[in-house]
């Protein structure tokens, strides 16, 4: 099907993208990273366009669902929200240094939806329980959230790297600096911007994931209230998300109330992030009723 | 807060909130980890008595519904209780406390850019920035002979915005316990046709009785293309004193509500009826199903058959039912038996269809023919579920969105502006403060000081 094929292709451009953005980072030329920063727009234009064909393909098939249905789907959207919100943090904070950490992401969810040999790429029709518009809300919210913690783990990640710049420099670091000419490991780190800069957007992004998550968490207990008659059954994937929840909780407490920044906050995006893997994909492995099939 | 009791000092600590998030969110991974209630089952045959009583003794197969797990959630709901009630105060003075519009002090450290001076009067700068900042009863103002001084505020209510939050989880709570008290959980099958007024309460906890009834008038199932099930509907009427009182479809996603009872469509079986039934299928599809008797005739258009059951015997050779079918065609004439049990008889002889051509169902190709104990009915069923803590918790829920968007959405922000003559001209500065946007601010700040420049009357 033409969706699944401008799919495959839109996997290839965000790798292309990925490697711009990396080789501005090691070259420290911004060419690079506009051309990064280009093919990452074309990406998201293609991926756009593909799930409206896929939209409109399954009406033609007679079973018109939003293609949020299966493993497939989830992933193909699930890079599609954090490509979308990482083009607008790039667009709000003029940095690309984002770019190197978080399409890598949005890359590896595609190629992951279409070369598993597990996952089915087919438009399948919808079972009982997933005839639901709470479902459909749930799931866009829901990666919305985790659209915008991955950008609080990259982010995350730019930080733990940036302190051992710091660390670097405490030490006899001086002797690294100086040419930018020729690449090295420095420079690179030196691209990413001020810790200060990387702490506010770890903390923005987590609050705009947490709010979109606590969402996702309420519609998907509305739709289980209609569908099992229960808003909360303590399924693993409803208490992994509760897990995921608390441990960002977690994280805004500490910093708002306990003053936490910096590589701390840095680590518990990465600990959430990782919270956030086990309730999307670990828990397919525990039995429950959410397992994608 | 030194001098206060210990054991308040206690449970207003935030530390003490995150150790108990911590440990729920621990508490909870265990509880993923091992299988819980029912699914505990055959993990527990794996493990050697001694250890599977130590958990057990533990709660660890029923983490969520434990002692210990609701002790952790009631001691995060003290610790809540208590740090709010400390805090609250300090809320409501910062809500409380207007500041006066002549701070001096804030225009000490002031950046240039934050200051112009027009050539305007004082008192006609003045008004004119009052009517800019808003509605006159919410902007003061201090007049002094050289100088005037105007301030605003807005948001002040977001010092609640956490307490909202936390109130909400609160609520939620209360409605948990609500429904966990006053609510129930049951199941009931119903065949079509029939009718039931028991529903059997979840874990074996006995049966309930309604004080109506409830008959399943038809429940239906159907299937896209590819077989996989598309609607599971059940057509219920509720019964009080045997006079209809409400009907109501019942499908996954959309339960029926009846006196504060919601029924959701759970599951669904077959009930054998008895009669025994002969079913012609092509490709493994079912095309035809047939009452049997001796003598009843029907037909197979795509082949111009006509097939008749000749003899129905209950126990052919020691073989159990068979019916003998004679089939005329423009292929010609055959003959053969179809038996209930061919499954097991194919087991128990392999190549027997072979040998015994007689005994082929799929003789006259391409069709196959089996017999059954069809005639079956279909049952529907119903979980019943009574939860009037529901909208308690969708309260909470709700109470909890508003909190999240004041917290994080809405700031305090205060803006002084003084006026100042310089000689003929008017010297204005603009600062402000704000508990959370200072970005936001700042472009507040530059938007007035903007339509100061270009004597907008409007700051946006
Ligand atoms: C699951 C439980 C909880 C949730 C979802 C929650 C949520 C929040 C949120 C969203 C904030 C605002 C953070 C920010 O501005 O970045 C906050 C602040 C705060 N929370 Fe919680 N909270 C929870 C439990 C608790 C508990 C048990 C305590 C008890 C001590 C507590 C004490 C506080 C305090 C003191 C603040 C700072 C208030 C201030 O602005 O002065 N929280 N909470």
């Amino acid at each position: 099907m033409i969706n699944t094929v401008i799919l495959s292709w839109t996997t290839f451009i965000y790798f292309a993208a990925f490697a711009f953005y990396l080789v501005r980072m090691v070259s420290v030329r911004e060419r690079w990273g506009r051309l990064g920063a280009a093919t990452a727009r074309i990406g998201l234009f293609a991926h756009t366009a593909a799930l409206i064909l896929r939209w409109v393909a399954s009406y033609q098939m007679g079973m018109g669902h939003a293609p949020l249905s299966n493993l497939y789907e989830s992933l193909i959207f699930f890079a599609w929200s954090i490509m979308a919100l990482y083009l607008i943090v790039e667009w709000r904070t003029k940095s690309r240094s984002l770019g190197t950490f978080v399409v890598p992401v949005a890359f590896l969810c595609m190629a992951f939806a279409s070369l598993s040999p597990n996952i089915s790429s087919r438009i399948q029709p919808l079972i009982p329980a997933l005839q639901s518009n709470w479902l459909t809300s749930h799931v866009i919210t829901c990666f919305m959230g985790y659209a915008a913690f991955t950008v609080a783990f990259a982010t995350g990640l730019m930080a733990l790297l940036k302190g051992m710049e710091r660390r670097a420099r405490t030490g006899d670091g001086s002797a690294i600096y100086g040419k930018n000419a020729n690449p090295s490991p420095m420079n690179f780190i030196r691209l990413i911007p001020a810790p200060g800069i990387l702490d506010e957007l770890i903390y923005q992004s987590t609050v705009l994931g947490f709010v979109f998550l606590t969402i996702g968490i309420m519609t998907g207990s509305i739709w289980a209230h209609y569908a099992w008659g229960a808003y909360w059954s303590w399924d693993p994937k409803e208490t992994w998300s509760l897990i995921t929840w608390l441990v960002y909780a977690v994280m805004l407490h500490a910093r708002h109330v306990r003053g936490w920044r910096g590589q701390r906050m840095a680590v518990m995006a990465i600990i959430g992030f990782i919270c956030v893997l086990i309730t999307y994909l670990g828990v397919n492995y525990l039995p429950g009723l959410h397992s994608y099939q | 807060m030194s001098k206060k009791n210990p054991v308040r000092t206690f449970f207003a600590s935030v530390k003490l909130a995150i150790v108990l998030l911590v440990l729920i969110s621990m508490a909870s991974i265990l509880g993923t980890l091992i299988p819980q209630q029912e699914a505990a089952g055959p993990f527990i045959n794996r493990l050697s008595p001694s250890v599977a009583d130590i958990l057990r003794g533990l709660q660890l197969f029923n983490i969520f519904h434990s002692p210990w797990f609701i002790i952790l959630l009631a001691l995060l709901a003290l610790n809540l209780v208590v740090c709010s009630l400390n805090r609250v105060p300090l809320a409501w003075t910062r809500f409380r406390q207007k500041s006066e519009p002549d701070r001096d002090d804030l225009f000490e450290t002031i950046p240039p850019d934050q200051v112009v001076v027009k050539e305007t009067s004082l008192s006609e700068e003045t008004d004119r920035l009052e009517k800019l900042l808003g509605k006159k009863d919410r902007v003061g103002r201090k007049d002094m002979d050289d100088r005037s001084y105007l301030y605003v505020e807005k948001g002040a209510y977001s010092y609640f915005g956490v307490y909202c939050v936390h109130l909400s989880i609160l609520v939620m709570m209360a409605g948990v316990i609500i429904g966990s008290f006053l609510g129930f959980e049951g199941y009931m099958d119903i065949t079509e046709g029939e009718s039931s007024a028991v529903v059997a309460l979840q874990g074996g906890r006995g049966a309930k009785n309604l004080d109506f009834a409830i008959r399943c008038d038809r429940f239906f199932i159907d299937f896209y293309e590819n077989g996989a099930p598309k609607t599971y509907r059940s057509d219920l009427t509720f019964l009080k004193a045997g006079s209809t009182v409400q009907s109501s479809s019942v499908l996954v996603n959309h339960p029926a509500s009846f006196a504060g009872m919601r029924f959701y469509q759970a599951s669904y079986g077959m009930i054998p009826t008895g009669d025994p039934v002969m079913t012609v299928a092509l490709d493994d599809k079912k095309i035809k199903d047939v009452q049997v008797a001796v003598g009843m005739e029907f037909e197979i258009p795509e082949k111009k058959a006509k097939v008749e059951m000749t003899r129905v015997e209950e126990n052919l050779m020691g073989m159990g039912p068979a019916v003998k079918l004679s089939i005329q065609s423009p292929a010609g004439h055959i003959q053969f038996w179809v038996f209930q049990a061919i499954e097991q008889i194919m087991q128990a002889n392999p190549g027997i269809l072979e040998q015994v051509t007689l005994f082929n169902p799929g003789l006259f190709e391409p069709y196959v023919f089996s017999l059954g104990q069809a005639g079956s009915r279909y049952y529907t069923g119903l979980q019943v579920t009574r939860d009037p803590g529901v909208p308690v918790v969708a309260a909470g829920a709700a109470l909890m969105m508003i909190g999240l968007m004041i917290v994080f959405f809405c700031s305090h922000r205060q803006i002084w502006i003084r006026l100042d003559t310089r000689g003929e001209k008017t010297r204005i500065s603009i600062t402000g403060k704000s508990n959370r946007d200072a970005v936001g601010l700042n472009r507040e700040i530059r938007k007035l000081l903007d339509a100061v420049i270009l004597n907008r009357e409007s700051a946006t």
